[in-house]
């Protein structure tokens, strides 16, 4: 308590800042920020990436990798939240405990995990809840991501259904929590630890050892990993040393404080006005990406230009993506890939048209999917707290000469 | 002969793609000279890479006060009155949009 006072005394200290009454302070969304060069240093197992912070390290995918379907590994984004991070897993000995709410506690190896269950195959996009987050001005909580805080793999493991049933699960029991082997500095700091909701359990939330039909990096999580298709990626929890089954919702840090948006019907509120009642971000919006042309692209005058990038939602599956280029006011379709990857992928698109005028020309994509959700154009989107959820309709502009 | 190469296939060791252990890169995020400098990184950079602060952009006075206030009340780093008040000044003043609030 004593510290908020001084906090707030501090903010008003010098005096002067008083704001009128009558100016209420409105948050705005802008189209995320899209300059950002990689850095010269690559992170293990990685191409250059954009890089935010070394410790923890927080790595994003420049624009132009979203022109595929499938994410390479050395290109994929990372974000971890501990800054203790093991940098050796020994995977002949490493072992996941499942354990609580369970007839008998279990331990198993990746070995056993590799050859005593059912293995299974599911390509699903991993996406941040907070992708994009340098839309939302004032600036929110969190990393100021631009658009590429999200790629897609082909995930191989188990299913984590089968897994549990190996330790029986007790009735009455209703969370499972998963904790991976990130810690923090500070014993009293939460560990990044998460929970889902035993009756959202399906055949498609796996535990993954392959991406792409390699060992999953480090980064992303070596030597296993949760996948949960369809859900923004807090819950996706890397180097997974322990599955836990309980009978009741536990307090968790960030579980009940982060990864929250507004629960109205705009899931938004404003910066002077921090939405009281909030739920988990949980399902992923619609969303596209332009992955060609980027930025400041030369292009000849009256020559083929095919743009490439890729759509994706939380599972219902992409219906079309249309392109325009003349801001919105004409949308024509794009050829979408054959969808081949399944509707938890990224949907890859193409649209090819002709440059008529010398110029700056802005090109945008807009995704609808399935369940009949549009992508909204940036402006359109609502502030939040959090900064989570952007998907506002993708653009770049480019020159033509 | 299949029978035989399947069961040399399930007794492979398991080896991880990469050995030994793997070395993140440190990187240096240079911060500007100023009071409050060696207390600003010394309880932030423990648990953060300065990269993490900065790429916020220059913020107000309340801003900083607010990630200052998160990081006691959510992650718990401990620091004192004056801690703050060096930290907080630093930030805005070296950090700031020159705005209160």
């Amino acid at each position: 308590m004593k510290r908020r006072e001084f906090l707030k005394k501090a903010v008003v200290i010098t005096g002067s800042a008083t704001i009128g009454l009558d100016a209420v302070e409105v948050g705005e969304t802008v189209h995320p920020i899209d300059s950002r060069k990689v850095s010269p240093i690559a992170f293990p197992e990685k191409r250059p990436l954009i890089m935010f912070s070394d410790r923890p390290p927080l790595l994003e995918t420049p624009r132009e990798v979203f022109t595929s379907a499938l994410t390479p590994n050395d290109l994929f984004f990372v974000r971890w939240h501990m800054p203790v991070i093991p940098t050796h897993i020994e995977p002949s000995t490493y072992k996941i405990k499942i354990n609580g709410e369970v007839e008998k506690e279990i331990t198993l190896s990746l070995d056993s995990l590799k050859k005593d269950f059912k293995q299974v195959e599911l390509t699903a996009v991993l996406q941040c809840g907070g992708n994009s987050r340098s839309a939302f001005k004032p600036t929110t909580n969190g990393i100021q991501w631009g658009a590429g805080a999200v790629g897609c793999a082909r995930w191989k493991g188990v299913k984590l259904s089968d897994v549990l049933a190996k330790a029986g699960v007790k009735n009455g029991a209703t969370y499972i929590g998963f904790n991976g082997k990130d810690s923090a500095v500070y014993s009293e700091t939460s560990n990044f630890v998460r929970e889902m909701k035993l009756e959202d359990l399906n055949d498609n939330v796996i535990l993954a050892y392959e991406m792409n039909g390699e060992d999953l990096p480090y980064l992303n999580g070596y030597p296993l990993r949760l996948i949960l298709p369809g859900n923004y990626s807090d819950s996706w929890i890397k180097m997974i040393s322990n599955i836990t089954v309980s009978n009741k919702k536990n307090d968790l840090f960030f579980m009940d404080k982060a990864y929250r948006i507004p629960d109205n019907d705009c899931e938004c509120d404003t910066p002077d006005k921090k939405a009281e009642k909030t739920k988990p971000i949980e399902k992923m919006n619609v969303n596209s990406i332009i992955g060609y042309p980027v930025k400041e692209s030369k292009v000849r005058n009256q020559s083929h230009i095919v743009v490439r990038g890729v759509a994706f939602d939380a599972g219902s599956g992409i219906k079309k993506v249309e392109c325009s280029t003349d801001a919105g006011k004409t949308w024509s379709e794009a050829l979408l890939d054959d969808g081949k990857e399944g509707s938890y992928a990224f949907r890859a698109f193409r649209y090819t048209f002709k440059p008529t005028k010398i110029g700056k020309l802005t090109v945008m994509s807009r995704a609808t999917n399935n369940s009949g959700e549009v992508q909204p154009f940036a402006k359109d989107i609502k502030w939040n707290h959090g900064g989570y959820k952007y998907n506002g309709i993708d653009e770049v502009t480019l020159e033509v000469v | 002969m299949k029978k035989l190469l399947l069961a040399f296939l399930l007794t492979l060791p398991l080896f991880s793609q990469v050995e030994g252990e793997i070395t993140v890169p440190y990187v240096e995020f240079p911060m500007k000279e100023g009071k409050g400098m060696y207390k600003t990184r010394g309880k932030c950079n423990m648990c953060h890479s300065f990269g993490y602060i900065i790429n916020q952009g220059e913020q107000s006075k309340k801003f900083w006060a607010d990630k200052i206030e998160r990081m006691i009340v959510s992650f718990k780093v401990p620091m004192t009155d004056k801690d703050i008040e060096l930290v907080l000044n630093y930030l805005y003043e070296n950090y700031g949009n020159g705005k209160e609030e």
